[in-house]
């Protein structure tokens, strides 16, 4: 153990002597510090946003409920906020959050054009662009392995050392292998060591940090071993680095880049625009078509009401939001495909993935932090569950004689954020097993 | 020279090939404990290609590379402990003092040495000591190889491997490193040299062997009492060199 953590100080010692690699190391820890301290700051700057909006939409609801003694009036007045709050984990993995939306404002008109309203791209591929850890750890962090180890061999070749070292040292590890640890760890530490502050910060769990740690202990050392054996088996340090440099151009962006178009050309998808354009030819063309050819498509759907659907004013809410209901499902079919298309293009760069190391990467950390794709289709989901609640919870007022009074709006439903809602369900679960 | 019976250093029909190219043909040689042996020939002789794969960094084609008893390739790491080497550009750390290099290759080899240790070993290479704490970048090439002898006294090894030794040295700098390895022999260390300097040679080797296209083409032995004779070596060295 003493001649380890000797062989370790030297080492040590040796590597802070070299001033490039000491610049290299800051430079490092300032980056995937920035990187933090900006993941945190979004984060910070998301539940803000929730808080501020949380408080904003209890207000106007208050206000639309003091408003509005008809049912109807009021369920058209009445917005609900959805929103998935970011996870701990989500300042080191911003992921998809800012392409697929995380906050909603809904009412109980039509949902799909509420949802698609905002979209305006759909990309499945994370690629670069934020500097989030992930970003740093994924896709610069390669280049500072190639820096650090392409030419540790040739270096010494270069110089006339190469013999000299091999033959002073008491072994390869001792040389080699300890040269190596120092320098990784050196390099692992200044990319975690405000990722351990961060996730301290946020109160992310021991057992997550730990995954995070060791899935970028993985990554990081592919890429040394790869630089180590390109490196052994070469000469000329700048023919090593380019070689390694182009493998990380096509693996770190020219993999994803064509994966993504590949995927694009391969999966074909309706646009957002589409089924919000759809919806819209539905509902505007309600207005006009006859009344009871409205009410036969939902109750086509929702035959429970079927003794209900009789309208006899020109205007009835109940027939208002039977058109709203009906234009969503007259939209369904597209906003499906559109599901369909996305979760196909999410198993897809899964697949991709597996020839881009800094891409798996990325989706194993984004799926750790809930920030990917599959975290915003869970949000989607939350988001239609909920407003299926809010129809199952104003239906009997519209659709029955039965007189609303504002009491029964403690039962209007609040809609809960995924993540809290699985939460929920896990407390729920283990009390149920003690309780047993 | 207080050469012993024991064979420190052996070649046994030793054949290298590099590159299908035959860089050494057959070569036996053997080199006593305690002796100074130089392997004298031209570029492209085969010298360093010999000593490289003493140092274990060739595997010979066939026959034997044998160092204290011990077959060179099957015990590398025995082999290495035993040996002291000691490269032509002699290129230590440039951004470490003489100092910080010799501890550095030290510990490598899990050497401790105090300050006072490596101080002798600095005053008895005679580099100033006012150089002992100064980064290497701005030493002379006398300088740096002062050092790596140091470092190569301070290994304490019985075999010391030199490869052209005074190559780029001033003539003050070759008498005074000359001087140094007959004083090193005297405490009964092996040295082995690869040299294309055919006076240098004869000043200090006990023993030369003279190497042409990979293989030896003569021995000469220095007689009780008298150097080498220059003019025999350098006729027989010239013999090989184009017209």
């Amino acid at each position: 153990m003493k001649y380890f953590l000797n062989q370790i100080s030297r080492e040590w010692k040796f590597l802070l002597a070299q001033k490039y690699i000491v610049v290299l190391l800051l430079c490092t820890l300032l980056t995937s510090g920035f990187a933090v301290f900006s993941g945190l700051q979004e984060v910070k700057q998301q539940n803000t946003t929730i808080e501020r909006l949380i408080e904003a939409d209890r207000l106007d609801r208050e206000q639309a409920q003091t408003k509005h003694a008809n049912v109807g009036s009021l369920a058209y007045y009445s917005f609900h906020l959805t929103y998935e709050p970011p996870s701990d984990l989500a300042f080191a993995a911003l992921g998809e959050r800012d392409i697929y939306p995380w906050k909603h404002r809904i009412k109980m008109l039509a949902l799909e054009g509420q949802i698609y309203e905002s979209d305006a791209q759909n990309a499945e591929l994370a690629k670069s662009g934020k500097i989030d850890f992930v970003f740093v750890v994924s896709a610069l962090s390669p280049l500072l392995i190639i820096l650090l180890f392409h030419d540790l061999f040739a270096h010494e070749r270069s110089n006339g050392r190469f013999d000299l070292l091999v033959t002073a040292a008491r072994s390869t590890f001792s040389l080699w292998g300890i040269r190596s640890l120092v320098r990784f760890l050196s390099v692992l530490l200044c990319l975690m060591i405000p990722f351990w502050i961060g996730a301290w910060y946020s109160g992310v769990g021991v057992g997550i940090s730990l995954v995070v740690t060791l899935l970028c202990v993985v990554y990081l050392a592919f890429w040394m071993a790869l630089s180590l054996w390109l490196g052994n088996k070469g000469s000329n340090a700048p023919s090593i680095a380019s070689r390694l440099i182009g493998f990380w151009v096509v693996v770190a962006f020219i993999i994803p880049i064509l994966g993504d178009l590949a995927i694009k050309h391969q999966v074909e998808s309706p646009k957002g625009g589409d089924i919000v354009l759809t919806l819209r030819e539905a509902v505007n063309d309600a207005w006009d078509i006859p009344k009871r050819v409205t009410m036969r498509a939902f109750v086509a759907t929702h035959p429970q009401w079927k003794e209900h659907v009789a309208v006899e004013r020109m205007f009835e809410w109940k027939w208002y939001y039977a058109f709203q209901q009906v234009g969503d499902q007259k939209a369904g079919r597209l906003s499906r495909a559109y599901q369909d298309a996305a979760q196909t293009k999410y198993d897809y760069a899964g697949y991709v993935s597996w020839l881009s190391p800094p891409l798996l990467l990325q989706r194993k950390l984004t799926r750790l932090a809930n920030t990917d794709a599959i975290a915003a289709f869970n949000y989607e989901k939350g988001i239609r569950q909920f407003h299926s609640e809010l129809r199952a919870f104003y239906y009997p007022w519209l659709f029955t004689s039965e007189k609303f009074t504002k009491e029964a709006l403690v039962d209007l439903p609040v809609f809960q954020p995924v993540s809290q809602r699985a939460l929920k369900k896990s407390s729920q679960l283990i009390e149920n097993k003690v309780t047993k | 020279m207080k050469t012993q019976n024991k064979i420190a250093i052996e070649a046994d029909s030793l054949s290298i090939k590099i590159n299908n190219d035959d860089i050494v043909k057959d070569l036996s040689f053997q080199v006593k404990s305690g002796e100074i042996y130089a392997l004298l020939g031209g570029n492209g002789a085969g010298k360093s290609t010999t000593l490289k794969t003493l140092l274990g960094f060739h595997t010979p084609t066939s026959g034997k590379a044998i160092v204290d008893g011990h077959i060179v390739s099957d015990h590398l790491a025995a082999v290495r402990n035993k040996m002291a080497y000691l490269p032509e550009a002699a290129a230590l750390y440039p951004h470490l003092t003489a100092r910080e290099n010799v501890q550095y290759f030290l510990s490598l080899a899990d050497i401790e040495k105090s300050d006072s240790e490596i101080n002798t070993a600095f005053d008895c290479v005679a580099l100033q000591s006012s150089a002992w704490e100064r980064q290497m970048q701005n030493y002379s090439k006398g300088m740096r190889q002062k050092t790596a002898i140091a470092l190569a006294l301070l290994r304490e090894a019985p075999i010391f491997l030199l490869d052209e030794p005074t190559s780029g040295l001033d003539p003050v700098a070759i008498d005074e490193f000359n001087q140094l390895l007959c004083e090193l022999a005297s405490t009964g260390a092996t040295i082995f040299m690869v040299t294309h300097d055919v006076y240098g040679a004869c000043q200090v080797a006990d023993r030369i062997g003279l190497l042409r296209n990979g293989e030896l083409v003569g021995e000469f032995s220095s007689s009780e009492g008298s150097q080498i004779n220059t003019e025999e070596v350098h006729a027989a060295f010239a013999q090989g060199l184009p017209a």
